[in-house]
């Protein structure tokens, strides 16, 4: 089947007084159409980089090399007019924390109202649509257009920027963080409404810190560590057991698990290592893991792992 | 929609027409606001009805009642040439009233519009143009504005140039708060999400930088009122704003100032209660809306 998003040897790099901060280096990962794929990593990894380079949403002082195709169109380097006609139309973002992504001195009906008419659909078309999504979403569009964001529970809110998502049919849904500083109800009620977007045929790509989420919604998982991918397969198969002994060993310190936490720190993204960067951390580590940076190897069970354990085989 | 949600609706106060939730707004405000929004009421249609109200003339001259104290037939007295005070007062409050609103509405204009090009470009447009704000702020306001009286008055006239004056020195204090404002808003998350939603830059601005802006630059312009109002009147009473025979509250407290040796004690202070009691009422009524401007806060105080 043909992808519906090539992320191709993707590196973005932050120029800041520091140096440059290395905050994703050559990813590669593909996305077909109704897919779903988690890209899980500790904060700091380069997840939300991820997200916000699709979506053009990087700030000025940043390096970005590579390609982002979208159903066969480079979008990196697209002119701001085209870019306009791709963000909320055939790639749309659920942001980070639903609160602060609404505007806190407007109403929402005002707010649901512009998003749908930014993605081309006119007043009538759009109350309608705004309706019905509102309304499978458990919704009255009456009584939450009338109300400012902070007259709403978190879980309404969640849904309120859902339905933003949705309004103009994208191919692919980007959720950033879906359930930071949720708690264990709103968690299963976010899993539930992602499943459901999945559902109605769009892409889904989910970044997330969260492994029990991940676990709940399946598709497939892209593992990042230090700003590179370091596994990426099966969900169900990295649950069974990662490839990679740094998913093993995140995969041990969750508190139902061991509760064990890995020794030591991620390395800075200033001065990355010229070798493995989980080396330092790594109780698999042997001679080659301080040498160089290992590819991408294929494991068990279709499995991508970028550990020199793979390489022997 | 069902009637119970009907209910709940109206008891929740949505979708009521703008009027009836201002008659609704109204029933909380404290006594204070009321008298104040009372009081200014009255005296803007006073000023706006003056001369039907006062049918006497403000520039008839009658020397055979100078410097009369107040009684029926001149409520607030004479001055020193005879002419009635009431009439001098309203008129003056409505001229001087007039000129302060508009040159308060160019400071905001100026104010806003610097503040808007140094948030929104940045950079070097941004820090040379707040440089440029910084020797504005830096003058003594007062004296810069005399400086454009002298400058503008033959070409504009007393009146243009007051406002001027006003206008051109009032701006820096808002072109800051808009620039700081519009720096903060750019990196809040609902500016992102708005642009990873497809906005263009023209509905950025319109829908969510200018909702924020509003409250500020709405209340910037109401508390330069007052303030426009003394500096008329202090231009007025050194010669340098509306030509002397013409009321204004400031003419009319020079002439009060010279009539106070001569025993004329009303001629100073019932334009000088005119200036407080506006500057008093539009203060009161400014700050309550302060406190009201933000959704959040509205809801927290209706509580």
């Amino acid at each position: 089947m043909t992808s519906l998003l090539e992320v191709e040897d993707l590196s973005v790099g932050f120029r800041t007084r520091r140096g440059v901060v290395h905050a994703l280096s050559h990813a590669s990962v593909t996305i077909r159409p109704g897919e779903l794929l988690l890209v899980v990593g500790e904060s700091g990894s380069g997840k939300t980089v991820l997200a916000h380079t699709l979506l053009a949403l990087l700030p000025r002082n940043v390096d970005v090399s590579g390609s982002v195709r979208l159903g066969g169109q480079e979008l990196l380097d697209l002119p701001p007019a085209e870019l306009r006609r791709v963000r909320g139309r055939r790639m749309a973002l659920i942001p980070q924390s639903p609160a602060s992504s609404l505007n806190p001195v407007r109403k929402l009906g005002g707010q649901l109202l512009e998003a749908a008419r930014a993605r081309g659909l006119r007043e009538k078309q759009a109350r309608t649509r705004l309706r019905e999504l509102l309304a499978e979403l458990g919704l009255d569009l009456e009584f939450i257009g009338g109300r400012y964001v902070h007259q709403l529970s978190g879980g309404m809110q969640q849904r309120v920027v859902n339905a933003m998502a949705l309004v103009g049919e994208p191919d692919i849904v980007i959720a950033d963080e879906p359930t930071s500083g949720l708690d264990a109800d709103l968690v299963d009620a976010t899993a539930a409404q992602l499943r459901e977007i999945s559902a109605r045929g769009a892409s889904l790509l989910v970044i997330t810190h969260d492994l029990r989420l991940a676990e709940r919604l399946a598709g497939r998982l892209a593992l990042l560590y230090a700003s590179r991918i370091v596994e990426v397969g099966p969900t169900m198969s990295f649950f069974a057991g990662p490839a990679h002994p740094y998913g093993r060993e995140l995969l041990r310190a969750l508190p139902e698990r061991e509760g064990k936490s890995i020794p030591g720190l991620a390395p800075e993204l200033t001065a990355l290592p010229g070798h493995c960067a989980f080396a330092d951390r790594c109780p698999d580590r042997f001679d080659r893991c301080g040498e160089s940076i290992p590819d991408l190897y294929p494991a068990p069970d279709g499995v991508l792992a970028r550990c020199f354990v793979h390489a022997e085989r | 929609m069902s009637a119970s949600s009907g209910a709940l609706r109206s008891s929740l106060n949505i979708g009521a027409r703008r009027s009836q939730r201002l008659a609704q707004a109204m029933q909380r405000w404290p006594v204070s606001v009321r008298v104040a929004a009372g009081v200014l009421g009255v005296l803007v249609v006073v000023a706006l009805l003056a001369n039907v109200i006062v049918p006497l003339d403000d520039t008839a001259v009658d020397l055979d009642r100078v410097l009369d104290g107040p009684s029926a037939a001149h409520l607030m007295g004479t001055d020193e040439v005879g002419r009635d005070l009431f009439a001098r007062v309203l008129h003056g409050f409505r001229i001087s009233l007039t000129i302060a609103v508009l040159a308060a509405l160019a400071a905001v204009t100026v104010g806003t519009l610097v503040g808007v090009l140094a948030g929104t470009m940045g950079g070097k447009v941004d820090a040379l143009v707040m440089r440029v704000t910084d020797v504005f702020a830096s003058q003594n306001h007062f004296l810069f504005g005399i400086l454009l009286l002298v400058l503008f008055r033959p070409a504009l006239g007393g009146a243009g140039a007051v406002m001027l004056a006003v206008g051109l020195t009032h701006w820096p204090s808002l072109a800051r708060i808009v620039r700081g404002e519009l720096m903060s808003l750019r990196e809040r998350p609902f500016v992102s999400a708005a642009i990873g939603g497809g906005a263009s830059r023209w509905r950025l601005a319109r829908r969510h930088y200018l909702p924020h802006l509003m409250p500020a630059v709405g209340l910037a312009f109401v508390l330069t009122v007052p303030h426009a109002v003394f500096h008329e009147s202090a231009y007025s009473f050194l010669g340098l704003g509306l030509p002397a025979h013409e009321a204004s509250l400031g003419n009319i407290l020079a002439d009060g100032q010279r009539s106070l040796l001569a025993g004329g004690w009303w001629i100073a202070l019932f334009p000088g209660l005119a200036i407080l009691t506006a500057a008093m009422t539009i203060g009161t009524l400014a700050e309550y809306w302060r406190e009201h401007l933000h959704p959040r806060w509205r809801s927290e105080l209706e509580l």
